[in-house]
Order: C-alpha cells, then sequence, then structure tokens
C-alpha cells in the first residue's frame, strides 16, 4: 500500500512522532561531513540525502555496550530488565534494512537471542530510497539498493512529496496515527519513485567483476592465495572494519564490579574477529594466530560461512568498511575482485558442510540458574572436582560430551565441560583446570557456595552410534575430563551389554597429573576392559609402573582385533589429534569411525558470539563433539 | 577479611595519576571500605612500610629512584605501575633524545650541580626497566573507571582485564567521525584502549599515552600518509609525546 504525503506534512507527521512521549525516534542527523543515526529532536534534523552513516543500525538492537544482567555477589543473585519503549529509527536505507534481515536469521535462530527479539519487536524502522550513492558502496553489484521487505514503512523523498510505502500493520497503524493529511499515491509518483530506483544503479561507480552467487566458488577456492598475505601485512589489526560493519555482530561478555566489590553488571560489547586475542582461550592459546587467518576470516565469514549456513552473502555493499580502513585493504569488493583477477594465483580448496546441531529452537535470556557446590575434591595441583546441584531442584538433563557455562558473578563465565555420566543422581560433577580469572575462582570457593550455571549446551557423543561397536577412548590430559562422562555411561552395568570390547590409551604430563586413578583402576579390573596410561615425564622418587612416552606408544601395545567393528574417541590438548588419527588410520579406523571434542573460546555458548568458529562450523553448536570426517577438510580443526 | 594495605608512591611525574585517586570524591569512602591506604603523600600525612600492593606513578631517572624503588618493590607483594610516566615512560623520555648531560646544561645552564644527588640523572626509564611490574593501569592520566576496576581486581583476587585491543574500536563504539579524515595523525589504531577514546571523541588526536600494542607495517604506514595527506613528521611528532624510542622502529 502506498500513500503519498507532501513534504511539509511529512515533516509535521515526524515532529508528531517525536512529540509522543510513548516513542523514542531517531534518525539520520549529520555529524561533521558524516551521518549518524541519533536522537531526533525537530524534523528539521533529519536528513534524508545522505549517503551512509558512520555505525549501521544494528546499534539499536545489539547496541555496543548492553547490560545482559545485574548481579549482587554476596548473595549470588541475578536479575535483569529488557527495554520496553517503542522506538522508530527513520531513514535506514535498503542494504541497512537487508543487513537487518540477515540479522534476524541469526539472532532468531535457536537459540534465540531475547533482547535482541525484544528490541526488534519493539522498533519501528522507517526505511528510505538512496538519494545520494556513497562513493565506497557497491549496493547496486549486490542487489541491496532498492528492498521491498524487511521494513514498517519506507520513504522515498520527491522533493516536494514523499511518498510512504506501507509494509507492515505496525507501520500502517504509526502512520494514521499521527497524520491526517495522507493521500493516496499518484500514478506519476510512482512513476517517479521508480525511475529513482532504476536510475540508482548507474550512479555507483564501483562494481563486483563477478554475481554474488558466486563468492561462494571464488573464496572455496582461494583458501591459500597469496593475497591473504599480501593485503594482512598492511593490516592494523584495529576491527575498525568488523565495528561499522552492519553484519558483523560478535560480542565479548564481561562482567563489571562496582568500588564496593558486591554489586555488579554482566555487559556484552561488540568484539571483533581481526583483533589478536578474539580466539585467546584462558589457557593462552590462541586458535587463529596469523594475522593473515584473522584477515582471511572476515572475507569467508562473509562470503562463505554464512552463506553456507544461512543461505545469504552477508556482506549488503555499504561500503563502510572500506572508509573505515585507514590502509585501505577491508573492501570486499577490492578483495572479490582481484580474487577473481588473480584467479590463476588461487590455491587452497576449502569444502565444508555444516553439521547438524540439536540445539533447540528455544529462546534464551543468557540468564544463569543457580547451582550449589556439594562436593570438593582436589584430584591435582591444577584440577579440582566439583559435584553441584541445581538450586531450583530441577537437575540437569544432559549428554556425555557436552558442556555447561559456568559463572562467577564479578568474575565471568566460563565453558567446563560435564565429567560426571548422565545417569547419575541429580548431582553432576564438572572438573575445572585453574587457568583464567574464573576457574582460578572457583578453585577457591567451599562446599555450599553457589555458582551460575547456563546450558547444557552443544552436541554431546552419540551414544546410540556407538552401541554394538567396540571402543578405544584415547585421551590426553584433562581431555579426560569429558571422556569419563562417557566411559562411565558405557561401563555402567545396565548399559555395558550395548557396547563390545572397551580400550582405554590415557597420555598424562607426570603421574601426578592422572585423573580419576581410583576409578580408572577399577575399569582395570573389568576383564573386557583394557587401560593402558603413559605419563610424558615421571620426576625422580615417583612411583609410577604405566609407561613413559607420549600416548601415542601406546598403541603398538594393545593387539587389535576386528578393526572394522572399532569407533575410536580422541579427547585431548589440540597438538595430540593428528598423531593419534595417524595411529588410528595405521591400525584401519575409517575416519566415519572417528569422534573428537574440540576447545574452543566460547562466551554465549548458542552459537552467536562468534569466538568459537572453525571456519564456518560453531564448536559450541555443532560440537564440541564432532565425527572426524565431519571438519577433518577444515584447515582451522586440527592446525 | 583483613582488607589488603595499599600505598602510592611517586617519582617523575606530575602527580595526576594519584590525584585521579583523590579525585574519586565520595568514592573515596567506598574505596577505604576495601582496601587500608597506608601511605599516599598526595592526600595523607601518615605513612607505613607496612603494605601488600604499591601503585607507583612515576618514570625512574635517578639512581637515587632506583634505589627507592627496588625497596618499595620488596616490601610489596604486588606493584602496580600507574599511569604513562611509570608504565612507558610517556612524557619523560622525550628527554632521552638528548644525553643526560646536555639536558642539565640546556636547564641548568653553569650551575654547579656536581655531586648533588638529585641531579645524577640518567636516561628516563619506566618503571618495569628497573623493577618487576605485576599489573600495569595506562594513561595520562589513568581513567577512574580503570583505576577502580584494577583495585577491585586486585581486592576480588582477579586477574584485571585491561584491553589488548587499539583505541579505533571504543572510537568506532562511540561512532566518531575519523580524525584522519579531517587531516590528523591519530595513534588511535596502535594504542591500547581502555580510555573510551576520549581525545578522538573530543576531536583530539590520539598521542598514544597508553603506549603502542603492535607496530604496522611500512607500506601500511606509506599508504595511510598518502590517502590522508599527511606527512611523516607529523607521525614523529605524535610517537615523540609518549612513545619516544618507539617510532625508530617504524
Amino acid at each position: 500500500m502506498k500513500k503519498s504525503l507532501s513534504k511539509q506534512d511529512f515533516l509535521r507527521f515526524l515532529d508528531n512522532l517525536i512529540s509522543d512521549d510513548t516513542l523514542d525516534v531517531f534518525g539520520v542527523k549529520a555529524k561533521g561531513k558524516r551521518f549518524v543515526f541519533a536522537p531526533l529532536e525537530s524534523s528539521s534534523e533529519l536528513r534524508l540525502d545522505y549517503d551512509v552513516t558512520i555505525l549501521p543500525p544494528k546499534k539499536f538492537f545489539l547496541p555496543q555496550y548492553e547490560t545482559l544482567l545485574k548481579f549482587d555477589v554476596s548473595r549470588n543473585s541475578v536479575s535483569h530488565k529488557l527495554d520496553g519503549k517503542t522506538r522508530v529509527v527513520v531513514g535506514v536505507h535498503p542494504y541497512d534494512i537487508v543487513a537487518l534481515q540477515q540479522m534476524d536469521k541469526v539472532y532468531f535462530n535457536s537459540y534465540v537471542d531475547r533482547f535482541y527479539k525484544q528490541r526488534r519487536e519493539n522498533t519501528i524502522i522507517i526505511g528510505s530510497d538512496i538519494l545520494n550513492v556513497s562513493d565506497r558502496s557497491f549496493a547496486a553489484s549486490m542487489g541491496t539498493h532498492v528492498v521491498s521487505s524487511g521494513y514498517d514503512l519506507l520513504v522515498t523523498d520527491l522533493g516536494d512529496t514523499v511518498v510512504v510505502d506501507v509494509g507492515s500493520e505496525k507501520g500502517r497503524v504509526l502512520l494514521e496515527k499521527h497524520t491526517s493529511e495522507l493521500r493516496d499515491v499518484s500514478e506519476k509518483e510512482v512513476k517517479r519513485v521508480e525511475e529513482l530506483r532504476a536510475a540508482l544503479p548507474g550512479k555507483y561507480k564501483r562494481s563486483l567483476k563477478v554475481e554474488k552467487e558466486r563468492w561462494r566458488e571464488v573464496l572455496g577456492n582461494s583458501y591459500d592465495h597469496p593475497l591473504w598475505k599480501e593485503l594482512s601485512e598492511k593490516c592494523l589489526q584495529c576491527s575498525s572494519c568488523t565495528m561499522v560493519c552492519p553484519t558483523c555482530y560478535c560480542f565479548d561478555v564481561k562482567d563489571e564490579v562496582s568500588l564496593n566489590t558486591v554489586d555488579g553488571v554482566r555487559v556484552r560489547t561488540w568484539d571483533g574477529c581481526l583483533l589478536p586475542d578474539f580466539s585467546k582461550v584462558a589457557s593462552g592459546e590462541v586458535f587463529r594466530k596469523e594475522k593473515s587467518e584473522r584477515f582471511r576470516h572476515r572475507f569467508y565469514r562473509k562470503g562463505l560461512y554464512l552463506p553456507e549456513r544461512y543461505g545469504f552473502v552477508a556482506c549488503v555493499g555499504c561500503g563502510r568498511c572500506a572508509i573505515a580502513c585507514l590502509p585501505d585493504i577491508a573492501d570486499p569488493l577490492d578483495v572479490i575482485n582481484s580474487l577473481v583477477e588473480r584467479k590463476s594465483e588461487a590455491e587452497g580448496v576449502l569444502r565444508f558442510s555444516i553439521p547438524e546441531s540439536k540445539a533447540a529452537a528455544e529462546e534464551t535470556d543468557y540468564l544463569p540458574r543457580n547451582a550449589v557446590i556439594k562436593r570438593m575434591e582436589k584430584l591435582t595441583e591444577m584440577e579440582t572436582l566439583f559435584e553441584l546441584e541445581m538450586e531450583d531442584g530441577e537437575p540437569l538433563v544432559y549428554e556425555p560430551g557436552q558442556f555447561v557455562e559456568v559463572s562467577v558473578f564479578g568474575v565471568g563465565e566460563a565453558p567446563i565441560s560435564i565429567s560426571s555420566p548422565p545417569q547419575k543422581s541429580s548431582s553432576f560433577e564438572l572438573v575445572v583446570r585453574r587457568a583464567g580469572n574464573v576457574t582460578s575462582r572457583l578453585h577457591s570457593m567451599r562446599v555450599g557456595d553457589r555458582v551460575g550455571i547456563r546450558g547444557p549446551f552443544g552436541r554431546g557423543f552419540d551414544v546410540k552410534a556407538l552401541e554394538g561397536r567396540n571402543l578405544i577412548f584415547v585421551a590426553g590430559g584433562i581431555g579426560m575430563v569429558p571422556m569419563r562422562s562417557l566411559i562411565c555411561y558405557v561401563l555402567d552395568d545396565k548399559k555395558r551389554e550395548d557396547y563390545g570390547m572397551v580400550t582405554v590409551l590415557y597420555g598424562s604430563k607426570t603421574p601426578q597429573d592422572v585423573l580419576f586413578m581410583d576409578e580408572i583402576k577399577e575399569w582395570e579390573k573389568k576383564s573386557d576392559v583394557t587401560v593402558k596410561l603413559t605419563v610424558d615425564t615421571c620426576p625422580e622418587g615417583v612411583c609410577w609402573d604405566g609407561c613413559v612416552g607420549l600416548v601415542t606408544s601406546l598403541f603398538p601395545q594393545v593387539r587389535w582385533k576386528d578393526v572394522e567393528n572399532t569407533v575410536a574417541v580422541v579427547v585431548g590438548p589440540p597438538v595430540m589429534y593428528k598423531f593419534v588419527i595417524k595411529c588410528l588410520h595405521t591400525m584401519g579406523v575409517r575416519d566415519e569411525n572417528i569422534y573428537v571434542s574440540l576447545e574452543r573460546r566460547m562466551k554465549c555458548g548458542v552459537g552467536k558470539c562468534g569466538h568459537c568458529q572453525i571456519n564456518g562450523v560453531y564448536v559450541c553448536k555443532e560440537g564440541p563433539v564432532f565425527n572426524y570426517s565431519e571438519i577433518k577438510d577444515l584447515p582451522e580443526a586440527f592446525s | 577479611m583483613s582488607k589488603p594495605r595499599v600505598a602510592f608512591f611517586d617519582f617523575a611525574s606530575c602527580e595526576g595519576c594519584e590525584l585521579q585517586v583523590a579525585n574519586l570524591e565520595e568514592e573515596v569512602l567506598d574505596l577505604i571500605e576495601i582496601v587500608d591506604v597506608v601511605s599516599f603523600r598526595e592526600v595523607m600525612k601518615e605513612h607505613s612500610d607496612d603494605y601488600e600492593i604499591a601503585f607507583v606513578e612515576g618514570s625512574i631517572m635517578r639512581p637515587m629512584d632506583e634505589e627507592r624503588l627496588k625497596k618499595i618493590r620488596s616490601n610489596a607483594k604486588v606493584l602496580v605501575a600507574f599511569g604513562a610516566c611509570a608504565t612507558i615512560g610517556g612524557v619523560n623520555k622525550i628527554r632521552n633524545q638528548w644525553q643526560p648531560d646536555e639536558v642539565l646544561k640546556e636547564v641548568y645552564g653553569d650551575a654547579d650541580l656536581e655531586g648533588n644527588e638529585f641531579f645524577d640523572v640518567f636516561k628516563t626509564k619506566a618503571v618495569d626497566e628497573v623493577v618487576k611490574v605485576d599489573y600495569y593501569i595506562y594513561g595520562c592520566p589513568p581513567p577512574r573507571e580503570e583505576i577502580k576496576k584494577v583495585i577491585t581486581s586486585l581486592v576480588m583476587g582477579k586477574k584485571p582485564d585491561i584491553p589488548n585491543y587499539p583505541v579505533c574500536v571504543e572510537c568506532k563504539k562511540n561512532e566518531n567521525v575519523c580524525l584522519f579524515e579531517l587531516g590528523k595523525f591519530c595513534l588511535g589504531p596502535i594504542t591500547r584502549a581502555g580510555c573510551n577514546a576520549i581525545c578522538p571523541s573530543n576531536g583530539r588526536a590520539c598521542d598514544g599515552c597508553r603506549g603502542i600494542l603492535s607496530e604496522p607495517d611500512t607500506r601500511c604506514v606509506e599508504d595511510i600518509l598518502e590517502r590522508y595527506g599527511l606527512t611523516y613528521d607529523e607521525l614523529k611528532h605524535r610517537f615523540t609525546m609518549f612513545n619516544y624510542g618507539r617510532e625508530e622502529e617504524k
């Protein structure tokens, strides 16, 4: 439904919106020679002739800083509040509307982000046709210079009159409530709008050499193209490109405490994958170490990973990154065009599909449930076992291999693997290695103290797929933590007959670092279980009757039978995987019969924050347990 | 739980960092609820050498400073370098462009300084060039929010979370017009954030008072200078202010 207003009536309509106390009205305003979305105090401030704003309207839905919850450390209590007031955002260009539609796909995907959803529902988008094209934009090449949905109202400023396209019921109500001067649009006006739109593509100075549908193909064949290194050498790693991007929405979460050390807030803030610490975990491991890898990741996420996941190229051609990047190396148009021009130098094929995830279509508000520490047991110098019970009486329902996000309010949240088998009583067990702030604080806690728990998250071990199979468990270090959940599950009397022979190969740093020694001794006693232990080194004077050497040195000690029917489960430090998998291959174990569980930095646990990505795969959702065949071709999986 | 005992010390500096603590105003009451301040020359007369946490402001210029700093280090369990002069040398390192005797001559002319230990100076050092530093509070002066964050972190027994990314991140979040577009050479892209981009947000190019995070590639610098019509001298000038000794690496 199209209507029209005289320019003056349109401005009066805006002023009516502004004076309506139930609404917060934002619009495009000048800031120096640039433009920003900011609170409108008068319709005269609105600049529909703008080219592009410094930040996209994503800031209205995923703000730069936002409080997820408030906490009181002394009482371990949390509370949070969602935005309530209706907002109107005036002047959103088509490419930004497309970007919001893309963001909807991500934030409404399971788990639905309740903060985002609330803001989206509370916000009325008044789009605007582009009157002036930004120098660095290539929206026409991306087909995002015009839009036919995704707005509540869309205005086209024709100078003397403004044509309004009503895109939603919300938009219609707003329009009719705040102006009585609506006219039916004339044929001439419709034609003028069409002409304005038709003339737009010609105004773009820059265009892609390849249609956006082919970005996947171009990138899929260029993973090791020399361009990545060449360009990234000039990269300042400032992540300005991701900050200003309408389709970059990775975030970090931090606890901030007031000076009284009692109350504080958990804050979500924008993060950027170009920053060196983006993939850094508490132990210090950085999973995307090289600048060139981080630089490349941004383009692959836009042009290959998200297209694979959601079906759209996560670039709308707004050109903001090109403007923001000082050495001017961030422009996707330049990069894609260079890859096309320099096709002969292309190297490195990247093909992948996204493993299935079991994430339920539920909402999340990132609010943890309280759990009480029932028991603590120091296992080694660095690792302590915690038995926890949910305070609300509703036991945690989980599978072996899943993890939870543990909150210590005032310190933060950390992903921790569940170590107990699922059939165990109302409590569950975690083994925590002291590494960062959260885990160090956990170690100083006492029985009776409370922590926050979110989850369980991720895909655990497929216990059904293991049925009837001989099982080899290969664990290194704290890899035994999630592994123990599965081993106990399999060895449980009620389940034991569902599985074949069990072999456990377990490597630790020193004899003092072996986890669950008492339980391992129990496993050893069973006639259908073979256990082999090894340590990297055995300090003098320490009693040790196992082997000394890497976990791979245990393989020749086992007489393997019925390899065809054998499934291997491997969990350990990143460096361990490729060597163990080589041993398994030598034995004749096929890729499909190997399962691994991988560690990455995780903040949200629900496939939103972006930190845990292995190329285009989310460890928090599709992992942490993977069938090896699903991820073996991902260069970032076992580097 | 007894409160940690905290002491503040200053070396070559303007004492503005300590003033930031004094300027917490009514929040000082919250501060002394969580720590015992046992020495703080700027705001109190009492002094004790019995402290766990030492905040050290200022640069180290003389043998007598070194001696005093080492004593502070041995008294404290935790030593925090406090402010630009302490963390990176800051403006005091501008003087390192010349030899110490040239500087004395320039400032004091023919005055007889022989044997006067107050004027026995060497090249400016940051605190960690003399003793081990456990934590750093950056900036000239450090933001009060960051001072509070570090103190609460130490009291709560956690490692303070100081940004390891550049000012651009905060500047972009504040939606500023990039100062390069306004023809100014800004060190924001390579300077440690944590100041909420206070200078660029107020139209002033970043001087790098929180220290340089990464060394940009030379070709990148050339490209930037050319794109924005800037000169190498402007870059050098920016670096000299707080990071003298760093720009030679470029």
